[in-house]
Formats: structure tokens, C-alpha cells, sequence
């Protein structure tokens, strides 16, 4: 396999595991985030300190990016989360921004804004390719169980929610931890991957680009999540030639996305054979289960 | 000898300068089917605000089963026993029936973040449990062939009857129920006292109906409460409610009550 | 004394500008309860307007600036019925609205980068920056009391226009209750454009003072975060908080960075946010919406 096939596919790991994270909290949990390339850039930072500088070997420092971005969102989360809506949106703007100044500002630990070269490339396809299967796979399992059903209730209804004894904040608070472990561990196979990172990597594009991801995938829908990213990981890679219109498309898609289908590609489905088979029932239409009524 | 489930105790609540409940006190016995009856804006569905932690009390105090919880958040006061269904329904529209009704019964089938995520250990038994008492609810009010379908498309009359399974799964000891037969006709609120009165006795629970449908509360509820103005204006058995003065003037004016 | 004076009033100019920002952005969020994060857009394009126009029409401010303002106030109308308008008629779900802006804010950002590229330009200096002598406290350049000068003006008509007249009278009621409003016979969607417009014209003076500050490139609506900030600290949805909270912000980052470090001036401001966030989330002077259970 060509090593440019190789690094893509790499890519699509890596950005899929983010995804998955922000799937989590977006689709799932209803808590919009603009600020999780923050967490990325945690976790990248931490990995490449501890292999560089204290020659930690790499699976306890990808590992260890992911629980400090997980720490650091926990303690940021339990008072920010108390705020709704277009409050933690605008908060995780500035979270994110916050913890990319930090990061550039300092310069004695972090090298500041020109960046932290020198990360061994630990990021191989087996190591991107085992981090995403047992990821993906404890993401779907557990979407597909009470803390799913929990996360969707806050989601959906809070205060419904609460009053089927759901705590909302734990629930609200434990997805954006898990979703910043994710990020954190894929800021540290990025690290891994283009062996030198800079602040600027993992600005509020970068979160934006998170968030485009899961709203063309569908918001709910976690197999949509991976989808969006790999078209979007793709049509990066295609436009590379012309790729300052990049993100004069991603913000074009995320605004046709909401005009005419909010609900993204997958909807609230995942691809599974029952999404499959209700494809070719077009006759009688999708079946009444699949399709929902609240004014969409 | 009858328990005491519920004690309001001279409950107060402010909205800025409206006097929104005012010195409100009733108390409820172990098994009872009550009504809570008043004009619009009386208090009432503030008053199950008040009960489930959603409003906090301004003065005066709450009790359940004994346990004083006015200073319970609304997740704690619905583990202690309590539920409720409101007046402009909260389903969870995109969801299937069937996962709502599972949404609420897996409280009481509970396994932790390790099994959910590897759905390794207690994930599988408690699950199936989960979606078997799920099932027999659905069944109990009549939904279990509409199982799979998304809640928000189901007819008016079948979202409250969900809105009512899911909270029994619950398994609440109180049970209040939020004008359940509001928008409904005739024969649809005797199928609904029919309801209410079967869940009552199979289940031995208390229940607390705010209704404004008088056939209803006045068929089904030996014991009525009556508001008008955040206040308790008369209490007693539909006998004494119906010839009750200050209700007749609070429903009807004081003009009618002159003629 | 000398230096805090001067920064005082450079922080006062600075937050005046970021009010005229803010409010036009509170002005959205007052009616449509969501933040137009689309607003810093408009303020590029009346940059880029009043820049080009003043290279066409030979450095006339007046007119490049009229162009410039009635130009993003169209544009943004565009936007409200192209993006918007669509969306709030189909759901109530003001977070698709939020994303939608997202995206048109990333769309007008970029359309600038591709087609008149991204880097910096001055504005030809039809702005007088002299120094000037502040009653013998400090010198400060003119600038700094000019944009603080037209910002007291462009307020007052604002505020002149909500209390005086019949739209103004519609607008405030839209911003208790927009469906009653409607109900009572206000032509909804014609109410809609009316604030947008308001808001872009608004955001195209914030965007010819800031290009001149700053230099214009299309990131400068970026800036906007600011006046977000700005706008929460005084209280979402409300005019006189947005004000008051650009003029604390204003102030804050100056006095930052000419006492502390430039550095530390966007952290100071995100930290300003989420102290607010956690102590009172409606801010200064925001309304309490509860929701009505």
C-alpha cells in the first residue's frame, strides 16, 4: 500500500475517533460545542512532552493525552455545563481559544506558537487502526445501552429527563468527559503522525470542523459521524490543489445541511441492515418507525 | 391504619410580586385517588412543580412518606417514589414508543458504565428485563402493537397513555397526573377513568389528578382539593364540592351566584 | 496617571466600537432568541465595502461609509431569508439557526479569502489619527475620540429609533414575544429583515473603525467573539447591557494590555466570560427566561 494511501487512511482514524467524541456530546448529549480541538491540542501537547522530552514509551502517553483532556474538561464542565444552549456554545468558543493561547504562550513547556517538532512517529496504521476499532466499538456499545437512553433524554428533554430520575448534570458532565478523552487521544495519534504540531493546528477551524463533521453525518447518528468524516477527510484531500476554498465549503455545507436536511445524511439512523432494507421500501415510504414527526 | 403519603405543609411560592401558591396545605393517605381542581392559573400544575423540585418552595415545607423533601432536586425526589405526567406531554418524540417506556424502567435495572460499554456482565440479563417490564407496560395501557413506532407520530390519545406507562415504569408510589384528559371527548375520558381507576387499584397507588374535565374528578375522586388564586378554597368529597359556595362563584362568578 | 488616563479613554473608544457591535448582535438574539454568529460577517463586508468604495470614489468617508453601511444591512437581510428565514419557519429548534450561522459566518469569511485574498490592508487614511491633547490629562489620537463620538451618535438614533417610532415600538414587543406580536398584526418577516438590516448597518460602522484600527482582513470578524463576550457580560437580549458590558470589556483589555501584557489580553477576555458564565449567567442586566413548565 503506497504510504500516501497509508497516511490517509491514517487520517481517517484519527478523525473519526475525534468525531466519535464529539458525536457523543453533539448528536447524542445535545450540548453544542465549538471548542473541542481544545482537547486535541491537550492531548497531542501531552504526548509529545512525555515522549520527547521525558522519553515516556508512546502507549501510556496517548493514553495519558486522552485522560488529561478528559480531567481538564471534567473540572472546566461541572460549572460551565449548568448553562444551556447558545451560553456553553459561546463558552467553548472560548475555552477552546483559551487553551490554544495557553498553549502559545507558554513557551518554556510548550515551544509557544512556532510549534513542537521532533515527536517519533508512533502512529502507524496498526496503531491508528487498533485505537479506532476498540473506541468505535465501546462508543456503539455504549450508545446501545441505559447511558445512551440517559444521554438522549437529556438531550431530547431535561426536564423530562430529570423527572425520570435522570441527574442531567452528571449525565452532561460524563459525555463531555468521554468526548474530551477522545479528542485527547486523537490529538495524540495526530502528534504521532505529523511528528511536529503547532497551536494554530487545532484553532476554532479545527473545532468547527469537528462539529460540521457530526451535523453532515447526522446528529444522533454515530455511524453518520464516521461517514461525514470520511467525506469530508476525502474531499479535503481531493481539493488539496485548491484548498483555500476548503473552508469556504465546509461552512457552505454546514449552512445547505441545516436549510434543507437538519437532520444530515443518516438522520438519527445508524447504517445497519434495518437503515438498508428501509432504503428499498421508498414505495411505501421509509417505514413510520424510522421517521420521526417534530416538525422536521 | 392509613400512612400519610404526601404533607403540604403551608407552602409558599413567589413569582416575583405574584403570589403564585399561598399558605397551601393538604395531606394525602396511603392508596387515595385525589383531585386537585381549580379555573386556569389557580396553582395548580405549580403545585406538582413545587412536589417534584422543579420550582423551589419560597416557605413551608413538603413531605413524603414522612421524608421532609422540599429541598430535593427534581432526579431525587423521582427515586424516592414519585411521578408525574404533564399537561403538554414531554415525550421523547423521535424515539420509539418502546425505548421511552425503557428510557424510564431502567432506573430500577441499573448496571454500571463498565458493563454498558463492553456490554460484558449484568449488560444482556438486565437489558432483557429491561425491555420484557417495558413490553408488559406497553401492554397494560394497550400500546404493545405500536411498540416500534416513533412516539411523536402517534395519535393524541396514545401519547398520553404512553406518557402514563412511562411513568408508572417508574414504579412510584405517588403518581401525579397533569390534566391526563385534556383535549380528549367524552368517550375518550370514560376509557381514561377506566384507566386510571385499573392502574390504581392494580398497582395500590396514590394518585393525584389535576383535571378541569368534572366528570372525571367528580367520577373517580372521593377526595378533591379545590384553588382559586394560588389559595385552597374548599376540600372535602364531590357532594361538598359541587354545592360548595366559593367554588360556584370561582367557576361561575360571582354574578351567576347572585341571579 | 498618565498612561491610565490614556488607556481609559483608549479602552472607552475600543468598547465603543465593540457596542456597536454587540448591540446589534443583541438585538438579533432579543428577537429570534439565537446568536447570529454570522454577525462578525457583516462587519467584514462593510469593511470591504467601504475599502473598495473609497479606492472607486476617490476617499469620500461619507459615502464610501454610507455605502458601507447600507450595504451590510442588505447583505444581512440576504442572509436572514436566504439561511434563516427557511429554518425558523420549519422548526423552533434555535440550535439548527446556531449551526446555520456558524456556517454563513465561515462562508462570508472565506468568500473574502478566495476572491480578494487574505492579506492585510489599510485603509487609506480618511480618518484623522492625529495626536491629540485630551484637556491637558493625556494625548490620545484623534481616532480614539472620533469612533467613541459616532458611536454616542449612532446609539442615540438607534435608541431614538426603538422609542419613537412605530417599527421601534414593534421591535421591543417582538422582543418580549415575537408570535404574539405577530398576533397582534406585525408584519413578522418585514420585522425580521427591519432588524437585520439595523444590525448589519450597525456592524458595517463597527467594521470601517476597526479596519482602521486593525487593518482589514477577512478574519477581522473574528473580533466579534468580543462583542459576544461583551454582549453576555451586560445580558444577552438586552440593548443597554450590551453597551455597558463593551464599554467594561473596552476597558478591561486595554488597561490589560497597558499595564499587564498584550498577551494576556485575550485571555483576560475569555476569562471575564466564563467568570460571568458561572456567577451570573444572565449577565449585568439580562432578562431571567425561565421556561415554563
Amino acid at each position: 500500500m503506497s504510504g500516501y494511501v497509508e497516511g490517509i487512511i491514517i487520517l481517517l482514524f484519527i478523525n473519526g475517533i475525534a468525531a466519535m467524541g464529539v458525536s457523543l456530546l453533539t448528536g447524542f448529549t445535545g450540548v453544542f460545542t465549538l471548542g473541542h480541538a481544545g482537547y486535541m491540542a491537550i492531548g497531542a501537547y501531552t504526548a509529545a512532552i512525555m515522549t520527547v522530552r521525558f522519553g515516556i514509551h508512546w502507549l501510556p502517553a496517548i493514553v495519558a493525552g486522552g485522560i488529561i483532556a478528559m480531567v481538564l474538561a471534567y473540572l472546566i464542565g461541572v460549572p460551565t455545563l449548568r448553562l444551556m444552549g447558545d451560553y456553553y456554545a459561546i463558552a467553548s468558543i472560548g475555552l477552546g481559544e483559551s487553551i490554544r493561547l495557553v498553549l502559545e504562550n507558554w513557551q518554556s513547556f510548550t515551544r509557544g506558537a512556532r510549534g513542537y517538532p521532533g515527536i517519533d512517529n508512533y502512529t502507524t496504521l496498526t496503531v491508528a487502526g487498533a485505537f479506532f476499532v476498540v473506541m468505535a466499538l465501546l462508543m456503539f456499545y455504549l450508545i446501545k445501552s441505559n447511558f445512551g437512553r440517559a444521554f438522549k433524554a437529556c438531550r431530547d428533554d431535561y426536564i423530562a429527563a430529570s423527572l425520570l430520575g435522570f441527574n442531567t448534570a452528571r449525565y452532561r458532565v460524563l459525555s463531555l468527559s468521554i468526548s474530551a478523552f477522545y479528542c485527547g487521544v486523537a490529538g495524540a495519534l495526530m502528534a504521532g503522525f505529523l511528528t511536529f504540531i503547532q497551536p494554530v493546528m487545532f484553532d476554532l477551524n479545527k473545532s468547527t470542523e469537528l462539529t460540521a463533521v457530526v451535523v453532515f453525518g447526522g446528529l444522533g447518528s454515530l455511524s453518520g459521524s464516521l461517514i461525514g468524516t470520511a467525506v469530508i477527510t476525502l474531499v479535503t484531500e481531493l481539493f488539496r490543489p485548491i484548498s483555500q476554498y476548503r473552508m469556504l465549503i465546509y461552512g457552505a455545507v454546514m449552512v445547505i445541511i441545516m436549510v434543507a436536511r437538519p437532520e444530515g445524511i443518516m438522520g438519527q439512523h445508524e447504517l445497519g441492515p434495518r437503515f438498508i432494507r428501509s432504503l428499498f421500501q421508498k414505495k411505501n415510504g421509509p417505514s413510520k418507525a424510522l421517521e420521526g414527526s417534530d416538525g422536521l | 391504619m392509613n400512612e400519610t403519603v404526601l404533607k403540604l405543609d403551608h407552602v409558599n411560592k413567589y413569582f416575583g410580586g405574584v403570589h403564585a401558591v399561598q399558605d397551601m396545605s393538604f395531606t394525602l393517605e396511603k392508596g387515595e385517588l385525589a383531585g386537585l381542581i381549580g379555573p386556569n392559573g389557580a396553582g395548580k400544575t405549580t403545585i406538582f412543580n413545587l412536589i417534584t423540585g422543579v420550582y423551589d418552595v419560597d416557605s413551608g415545607s413538603i413531605l413524603f412518606e414522612g421524608t421532609d423533601i422540599t429541598p430535593y432536586k427534581t432526579y431525587e425526589v423521582v427515586r424516592k417514589g414519585i411521578a408525574r405526567t404533564f399537561q403538554n406531554l414531554r415525550l421523547f418524540p423521535r424515539s420509539t414508543v418502546l425505548e421511552n417506556v425503557m428510557t424510564a424502567c431502567q432506573q430500577h435495572y441499573q448496571y454500571n458504565f463498565f458493563e454498558a460499554a463492553t456490554h460484558m456482565g449484568r449488560w444482556k440479563s438486565l437489558e432483557g428485563s429491561i425491555r420484557e417490564q417495558s413490553m408488559t407496560l406497553l401492554e397494560r395501557v394497550g400500546l404493545e402493537a405500536l411498540a416500534e413506532q416513533a412516539a411523536g407520530t402517534l395519535p393524541y390519545g396514545h401519547q398520553r397513555r404512553l406518557e402514563i406507562a412511562r411513568a408508572l415504569s417508574l414504579q412510584p408510589r405517588l403518581l401525579l397526573l397533569d390534566e391526563p384528559a385534556a383535549g380528549m371527548n367524552p368517550d375518550e375520558v370514560q376509557d381514561l377513568n377506566g384507566l386510571i381507576t385499573k392502574i390504581h387499584s392494580d398497582f395500590g397507588l396514590t394518585i393525584l389528578v389535576i383535571e378541569h374535565h368534572m366528570e372525571l374528578v367528580m367520577e373517580i375522586c372521593p377526595h378533591i382539593v379545590c384553588m382559586n388564586f394560588g389559595a385552597k378554597i374548599a376540600e372535602g368529597d364531590p357532594d361538598h364540592i359541587q354545592n360548595h359556595p366559593e367554588i360556584l362563584k370561582a367557576y361561575l362568578g360571582e354574578e351567576v351566584l347572585e341571579a | 496617571m498618565d498612561t491610565l488616563v490614556q488607556q481609559i479613554i483608549n479602552g472607552l473608544s475600543l468598547g465603543s466600537v465593540y457596542a456597536l457591535i454587540a448591540v446589534g448582535y443583541s438585538l438579533v438574539y432579543s428577537i429570534l432568541l439565537f446568536s447570529n454568529f454570522a454577525h462578525g460577517g457583516f462587519l467584514v463586508i462593510g469593511g470591504y465595502i467601504c475599502y473598495y468604495t473609497l479606492a472607486a470614489l476617490g476617499n469620500n468617508i461619507w459615502l464610501s461609509g454610507l455605502a458601507a453601511m447600507v450595504g451590510a444591512g442588505v447583505i444581512a437581510i440576504l442572509v436572514e431569508r436566504l439561511a434563516y428565514k427557511p429554518i425558523r419557519e420549519r422548526t423552533n429548534v434555535t440550535l439548527y439557526l446556531l449551526i446555520a450561522s456558524m456556517g454563513m459566518s465561515i462562508v462570508i469569511e472565506n468568500v473574502f479569502v478566495v476572491t480578494v485574498g487574505g492579506r492585510f490592508r489599510a485603509l487609506p487614511p480618511v480618518i484623522p489619527t492625529d495626536p491629540v491633547n485630551f484637556f491637558g490629562l493625556a494625548t490620545t489620537s484623534a481616532f480614539d475620540l472620533l469612533s467613541l463620538a459616532m458611536a454616542v451618535i449612532f446609539l442615540t438614533a438607534l435608541q431614538l429609533f426603538l422609542s419613537k417610532t412605530k417599527w421601534g415600538l414593534a421591535i421591543r414587543a417582538a422582543s418580549y414575544d415575537l408570535r404574539t406580536s405577530g398576533l397582534m398584526g406585525v408584519n413578522v418577516n418585514r420585522l425580521i429583515s427591519i432588524v437585520f438590516f439595523v444590525a448589519g448597518f450597525l456592524a458595517a460602522v463597527g467594521g470601517i473603525f476597526l479596519s482602521v484600527r486593525y487593518t482589514l482582513y477577512p478574519q477581522l470578524g473574528f473580533i466579534t467573539i468580543k462583542a459576544f463576550v461583551a454582549a453576555v457580560i451586560g445580558g444577552l437580549g438586552s440593548l443597554p447591557g450590551a453597551v455597558l458590558g463593551s464599554l467594561i470589556l473596552g476597558l478591561a483589555e486595554m488597561l490589560t494590555a497597558g499595564f499587564i501584557s498584550s498577551q494576556m489580553r485575550d485571555l483576560v477576555v475569555f476569562g471575564m466570560l466564563v467568570l460571568t458564565l458561572l456567577w451570573r449567567p444572565s449577565g449585568l442586566l439580562g432578562k431571567q427566561v425561565s421556561e415554563k413548565v
